[in-house]
């Protein structure tokens, strides 16, 4: 498993992430949506020098790899105080190996707590489509933007109902909350 | 030439008529075994019972606000939802009602108050976010419907004996678990070899009970449909409220419109609030399933040669 090797014990939610990369070619026959590129991970930061110590070294593991890889890995803090680290890569299982690299770099130094989301955007439609992974549940739901603090219901049961039987998707719509303005 | 009136229904009307026949029928052969079983006993009970009930009533509207969360809005405050209000009360030759917004993302109205005059409506911000200015005209106007119909009113009086009901029960529970009770001040030879007074009372006031409440609800679904064609009336256009109760009741209405970031920080990091749900289904009891009220409407619509998509 190479770059994976560490992690033996394997948190159960990140095993679903992959869902993602299995359900990728559903969502390209099915619904006509292609990975646009773009991924991102989202956690909030303590303000520890521990904390600062682990993300650095989790991003010069990830540099490393996305050297190999030919990915391209940025970071920014957003507005609410997030950090974002966005990894650029055409191809989805780089993006999905690479954000699960970092988490799982986190989690292994006991800030497992501080991830947030995972975010994957898509391309086919009028409006980018993103998928958002919750690490607390470990779980999928789709989040279309419209612009603004619109978003298009309606699509995104619609993608509900045609990937619920490849992707682990939050079954509580009241959790599907939106990711507005990312950076990615 | 006159136009046929569409805010009657002869139907609905004589619905409501038998529902609040068998339920006056219930009451007053419950009145009558209840004196007869016990006789002194009930008399403050009742007491009670009508104190609570026009408490109920006279602060119906600030109880419904205070309750809720909803805080009363100024117009200018809330300029666009006071005009609409202030049209469609125009419209219905209504007095203006208190007009109230509840920050909360679940969208829903509500309206209340013991007259028109003493009247409130409130509406929730995830209704006003998610519906178009025709939509939340189309619930606002069903909403004053209710006001117009005096349904505090008359829900108040519809369940002024179950309320009795079940505080007897209540109190015949007490009685039987203490073993007193209501046998205080009864007649030894009224009782001598038969069940427990107590016992009697908390059976007959469980099924009186049982039975007000299915047919309290079955009234304020007819209240509901009324409602709606009320709506209907006053705006013209029963497909706004449509597809208002179709991105109220749908699905949709689930999905937060908030950012995850946001609730994140709100709610101590990552504890996402569970009231959400519950307050759903709160409100929402008592009414018609969806497909009833669209079906209704659409005829309402045909009936005034409206379009119905």
């Amino acid at each position: 498993m190479g770059i994976f090797g560490k992690s033996k014990l394997k948190q159960p939610a990140d095993e679903r992430l992959f869902a993602l990369t299995t359900a990728a070619v559903t969502l390209q026959v099915d619904v006509g949506l292609v990975f646009a590129g773009k991924a991102a991970l989202v956690f909030k930061p303590l303000s520890a020098s521990a904390f600062d110590d682990v993300v650095k070294a989790a991003d010069e593991l990830l540099d490393s790899v996305a050297h190999d890889s030919g990915s391209k890995v940025t970071r920014e803090t957003d507005s609410f105080g997030y950090e974002w680290v966005i990894v650029g890569d055409p191809e989805l299982e780089d993006a999905v190996a690479g954000i699960h690299l970092l988490a799982s770099e986190l989690e292994q130094q006991g800030f497992g707590d501080r991830l947030l989301a995972a975010l994957f955007r898509f391309k086919g439609e009028e409006h980018p489509v993103y998928w958002v992974y919750g690490y607390k549940a470990g779980v999928f739901w789709p989040f279309v933007p419209t612009g603004g603090q619109e978003r298009d219901n309606a699509k995104e049961l619609e993608l509900k109902a045609k990937l619920e039987q490849e992707l682990p998707i939050e079954s509580d719509l009241s959790k599907w909350f939106g990711m507005f303005d990312a950076p990615v | 030439m006159k136009r046929k009136s569409y805010g009657r229904d002869a139907g609905l009307t004589s619905r409501m008529l038998f529902t609040t026949f068998l339920l006056g029928l219930l009451y007053v052969v419950f009145a009558v075994v209840l004196f007869n079983v016990l006789n002194v006993a009930l008399v403050p009970m009742i007491l009670i019972v009508v104190g609570l009930a026009f408490f109920q009533y006279y602060t119906s509207d600030k109880l419904a606000l205070a309750a809720s969360g909803a805080r009363v809005v100024t117009p200018e405050q809330a300029p666009e939802l006071h005009a609409m209000v202030e049209r469609l009360c125009a419209m219905a030759d209504l007095p203006k009602p208190k007009v109230a917004m509840i920050d909360t993302d679940m969208p829903n109205a509500f309206a209340t108050g013991r007259s028109p005059k003493h009247a409130a409506v409130a509406v929730t911000s995830g209704l006003m976010r998610r519906l178009d200015p025709e939509e939340i005209e189309g619930v606002l106007a069903h909403e004053l419907s209710h006001v117009a119909n005096r349904d505090v009113l008359v829900m108040t009086f519809a369940s002024f004996f179950a309320m009795l009901a079940g505080l007897l029960t209540r109190f015949g529970l007490y009685a039987g678990m203490f073993g007193g009770g209501f046998g205080s001040n009864r007649s030894s030879n009224n009782n001598q070899n038969g069940v427990p007074v107590w016992l009697a009372v908390l059976a007959i006031s469980i099924v009186v009970y049982a039975i007000s409440w299915v047919l309290i609800r079955t009234l304020s679904r007819y209240r509901e449909f009324a409602a709606d064609r009320g709506s209907a009336l006053i705006t013209g256009a029963p497909e706004h409220l449509m597809s208002a109760l179709q991105k109220i009741s749908g699905q949709i209405a689930v999905i937060p419109a908030q950012d995850l970031r946001e609730v994140s920080a709100m709610n101590a990091f990552f504890i996402i609030p569970t009231n959400v749900r519950q307050k759903t289904a709160e409100l929402f009891m008592d009414h018609p399933p969806l497909e009833k009220r669209l079906a209704k409407l659409a005829e309402i619509a045909r009936e005034m040669g409206r379009p119905v998509s």
